[in-house]
């Protein structure tokens, strides 16, 4: 974690100390302190792990910035989420007049997104901004709790928090022992390119919780500090992870078109079987509670097949 | 424009031009060939092969310099050849040295072609290159209209003010499909700026090809070349008609710089920079022009290549952002201060 | 000029701008019935839609207003002073000049309140070594065109450098904004520009007429008593302010500064005192259809109007240039 995102993190957590006791209500975001009523009830999110959240205290958000795509969300917190939900448009660019004409009162933003809307978001209903794109997956527990005072469920929040952790702690006891030593690699994969995931992003931060080990170094400032790299073949095979596990946008992609190269085949992950396919909108574009526990079993059925030996 | 074909400052002397252009390649290719993601690969490895130890090499560097680097480098040569190539005809048929086939919006019209092709669902390879090649073409038609091309006189201005209007229209196209189907952005690969960093020889065979056939045909025209930079009026006077020579170079240009497009991406100012530091060192007789560009421009593009994965290392920065980074300063350089402009 | 014909075809774009304002407040993804504007508008009895009306599209329609008017002044006072009707503020390196400095200000870690500020300062700087640029030999106009338009070349190359080599992720706002857009625009955008925008338009409307006489040539203008090396610095600057100003707080809108001149120049021909303020109501008639046309396109997706200008803005400008092969008036 950066310096800049442990000073937050540390910041937020004091901020909701600090905020149990004083005004109910008053909560702390990256943008600085916003006064939501007591008990929203209709809430709009623009980016996916806020839906996440909301999700795993059984809640629904009343507007959702699902890129125009439903089923990028639906296929994960469908049960929950229903039919009732509007879709505000696409998150770059949602449509602030569609998300006003939902009367909401509360709006969850992201920092990297929305910052320049904040203003005119702020008229339609009290807004809070929170970075889901930039921030591992450490952050985005914390973000969590935030949330949870924001919609005035802290105690459901703490408490799903709480079996999140043991969930999380319990997966980490199952798989860390399989992987010691293992250096384990996520990647996305599309028509133009590789692009891994650093140790500082969402996905590498967790694989970093499970117990692997990163080739990737970051250097101070150098390149691996950024969160997705794109990677050429010859990139990879110096990277040479032990564990290579890959999202794939399309089809074919990328690394598809390497598949009969001498160089792809003697990667150690190609070598020992141990490249495995995963759903990239699951793992990369969902982030939040419930997407890592789905990633966290996804991962415990990649390394007990290996253990199994199939 | 200059009354007479210009002697440059190296003369007309064969082996020095030759000795020349041979030292700037081997320095190309020797940059990059040595640079690359895995760092057991480098000019030992190169040296052994060209020895013939081929054997003494382990397997995994050995495929590495016979199936990425070596493809790759061969199509950043070639790439410099066609694009080089390209900025000579142009800069000859419509006598302004400002002319390239980046500024002439035709990278833009390859990339709407690739776009309009990506929006029928199911056409890929030939469909899709035919597409970007008909974009490119197009664009550039509609430029060299604006420009009076049709008419067998260019105006500069009109040219350059024309090829920003085409590319914007194209490039704002672009965007607007974007806006719409944003999973076409994931399809659409290299329309911003000239990538290559995942050649294959496949791709390098069939760019061989267009260089060695643009590189046949513009050697065929250089002749014509010569006479249209001595002026309208004395190159018909020697009973060449300028307008057949005018539409012919601008095909062939547009063509060479589409199949770049096409296979790497728009690369600017290769196209510019080239015949210049051509004209520059060994004058203005296109007889010349042609190997020497061919050659500088293979030799710009390998270092930029080299360059381009030493920049920002380990990452790797796009060629077309290094070749924009090279030749974007001394595009400004030339407006400010060329004599030819006037 | 004929004052006549000025003022008919003044009248004729002011109505229509009004009612282009019109169809910007109701169309969007929730459309709004003229009704219920006008209730909200003048606080009538009966349905409101307050926050879309007032805080949403009534804000941008009247930034639409500020900054296409601006931009269409700026284009013609650039047209004039460089003796080409097919020049533009993007001629003079503006846009690019400003988005390399926004770039440039993010990865410094500026805050997102102080964008516009870097985005017009970059625009100066980027017209101002342009104008330096063609000091060096006292150039022609068309030598003043090219070195814009190098300059532009260099600060895009810039802008693509920093975008390949820096955290993606830190750029996703200022990129929707860099490429010309009225989303999320507010009333604090309008009050930011409009103290800016409204005397320096009013004053290019005033000085019109010296174009005129700037655009008869060098020797003739300081015949008549125009000093033509302080006048023309100064007149590039003001162009160069409206343009800026507009870029910051819109970004790059294409084309504008281009086509409303020419189509006033058809309109009312070429003399500035009429052709100016057609010019500005023709440029803010242009930037509300075509912020109004991208929300009514595909909702709720919205296409950027810089979308929408380049892509009329262009084949438009296209057309005339081919069927009007002079290129200067």
């Amino acid at each position: 974690m950066t310096p800049t995102r442990r000073t937050t993190l540390a910041a937020m957590v004091a901020a909701l100390v600090m905020g149990t006791t004083a005004l109910a209500g008053e909560i702390t975001h990256d943008l600085g302190t916003t006064d939501v009523p007591d008990a929203p009830e209709r809430v709009v999110v623009l980016e996916f792990s806020f839906i996440d959240a909301l999700v795993s205290v059984g809640m629904a958000p009343v507007g959702i910035a699902d890129d125009n795509k439903a089923e990028r969300v639906m296929e994960v917190y469908g049960n929950v989420l229903g039919e009732d939900w509007t879709s505000v448009g696409t998150r770059k660019t949602p449509s602030l007049e569609v998300i006003a004409s939902l009367q909401p009162d509360l709006i969850i933003a992201d920092t990297t997104r929305h910052t320049d809307a904040y203003d005119t978001l702020s008229q339609i209903a009290p807004t809070i901004v929170l970075d889901s794109l930039g921030g591992d997956y450490h952050d985005s527990v914390a973000q969590m709790a935030v949330i949870g005072e924001a919609i005035g469920k802290p105690d459901a929040m703490t408490a799903r928090i709480a079996d999140h952790k043991t969930l999380m702690a319990d997966y980490v006891a199952q798989i860390a022992p399989k992987v010691k030593d293992v250096a384990g690699q996520f990647g996305v994969t599309n028509a133009t390119g590789l692009y891994l995931h650093s140790p500082t992003s969402y996905n590498g931060s967790l694989l970093e919780m499970f117990g692997f080990s990163s080739n990737m170094t970051p250097g101070e400032g150098g390149v691996y500090e950024t969160n997705y790299v794109q990677t050429t073949l010859e990139q990879l095979s110096e990277l040479d992870p032990d564990l290579l596990i890959l999202g794939e946008y399309t089809d074919p992609s990328a690394t598809d078109n390497w598949a009969g190269e001498p160089l792809w085949q003697a990667l150690s992950a190609v070598k020992s079987g141990e490249v495995h396919y995963v759903t990239a909108n699951n793992w990369s574009r969902l982030r939040g509670m419930v997407a890592a526990e789905l990633t966290a079993a996804d991962l415990l059925k990649i390394v007990d097949r290996d253990a199994s030996g199939s | 424009m200059p009354a007479a074909v210009k002697r440059g400052a190296l003369g007309s002397g064969r082996p020095v031009a030759a000795a020349f252009i041979f030292f700037a390649l081997v320095c190309g290719a020797a940059l990059s060939l040595a640079t690359g993601g895995r760092s057991d690969v480098g000019l030992g490895t190169l040296w052994a092969l060209i020895a013939g130890q081929g054997d003494e090499i382990a397997r995994l560097p050995m495929a590495t310099m016979l199936d990425l680097r070596l493809p790759r480098a061969a199509v950043a040569a070639l790439l410099g050849v066609n694009l080089s190539l390209a900025g000579l005809i142009l800069q000859a048929v419509t006598r302004n040295p400002l002319a390239s086939p980046g500024i002439l919006g035709i990278n833009q019209g390859a990339a709407l072609g690739l776009v309009a092709a990506l929006a029928f669902p199911g056409a890929a390879g030939l469909a899709l290159d035919g597409m970007a090649i008909a974009g490119a073409l197009g664009a550039g038609a509609v430029t060299f209209a604006i420009a009076g091309g049709f008419s067998g006189r260019i105006d500069p201005v009109r040219m350059v003010l024309g090829g920003v209007a085409v590319g914007a229209f194209a490039y704002g196209a672009v965007r607007f499909a974007y806006t719409l189907e944003d999973e076409l952005a994931r399809s659409i690969v290299r329309w911003t700026v000239g990538d290559i960093g995942d050649m294959r020889w496949s791709d390098a065979r069939p760019l061989a090809l267009w260089s060695l056939g643009g590189g046949v045909m513009t050697f065929l025209l250089a002749h014509r070349l010569n006479m249209m930079s001595l002026g309208e009026v004395a190159s018909r006077g020697l009973g060449a008609d300028p307008r057949w020579t005018l539409l012919l170079g601008a095909v062939v240009a547009t063509a060479l710089a589409g199949v770049s497009v096409t296979v790497a991406g728009p690369i600017a100012f290769v196209g510019l920079v080239v015949p210049h530091v051509a004209r520059a060192l060994f004058g203005g007789d296109h007889r010349v022009l042609v190997p020497v560009s061919a050659g500088l421009g293979a030799a710009l593009m390998l270092c930029a290549d080299g360059l381009s994965k030493l920049l920002a290392a380990p990452a790797e920065v796009p060629v077309g952002l290094v070749a924009a980074l090279i030749g974007a300063p001394y595009f400004l350089y030339l407006t400010m201060f060329s004599e030819a402009l006037e | 000029m004929n004052v006549a014909r000025v003022m008919t075809v003044s009248g004729a774009l002011a109505t229509g701008l009004v009612l282009a304002s019109v169809w910007s407040i109701s169309t969007g993804a929730v459309s709004v019935p003229w009704a219920v504007i006008a209730n909200t508008l003048f606080d009538l009895e009966g349905p409101k839609q307050d926050f879309i009306v007032m805080k949403s599209r009534l804000p941008r329609t009247v930034l639409a207003v500020l900054t296409g008017g601006a931009l269409a002044l700026s284009g013609a006072i650039i047209q004039a002073l460089l003796r080409n009707a097919l020049a533009s503020p993007k001629v003079i390196g503006i846009n690019s000049g400003a988005a390399l400095a926004v770039c440039l200000a993010v990865m410094a870690g500026a805050g997102a309140a102080w964008l516009p500020l870097y985005a017009f300062a970059g625009g100066v700087v980027a017209a101002f070594i342009v104008w330096l640029g063609s000091l060096r030999r006292r150039a022609s106009p068309a030598r003043l065109a090219l070195i814009g338009i190098a300059v532009g070349f260099l600060c895009d190359t810039g802008v693509d450098y920093i975008l390949v080599t820096a955290p993606t992720y830190q750029f996703s706002a200022p990129l929707v904004w860099m490429t010309g857009s009225l989303w999320s625009r507010g009333w604090t955008d309008v009050n930011a520009v409009a103290p800016l925008l409204l005397p320096l338009g009013a004053l290019a409307l005033l000085i019109s007429y010296r174009l005129d006489l700037i655009r008869l040539g060098d020797s003739p203008a300081r015949g008549l008593g125009v000093n033509v090396p302080l006048e023309r610095p100064l007149l590039l600057l003001l162009a160069t302010a409206l343009a800026a100003v507009s870029v910051a707080a819109v970004g790059a809108l294409g084309f504008v500064g281009l086509m409303a001149p020419h189509i006033a120049r058809q309109l009312v021909g070429g003399d500035h005192r009429g052709l100016l303020p057609v010019a500005m109501l023709t440029g803010m008639l242009l930037v509300v259809l075509a912020d109004a046309a991208g929300r009514a396109l595909a909702p709720p997706i919205e296409v950027s109007a810089g979308i929408l200008t380049a892509l009329f803005g262009a084949p438009f400008f296209i057309f005339i240039l081919l069927t009007n092969r002079r290129g200067d008036t």
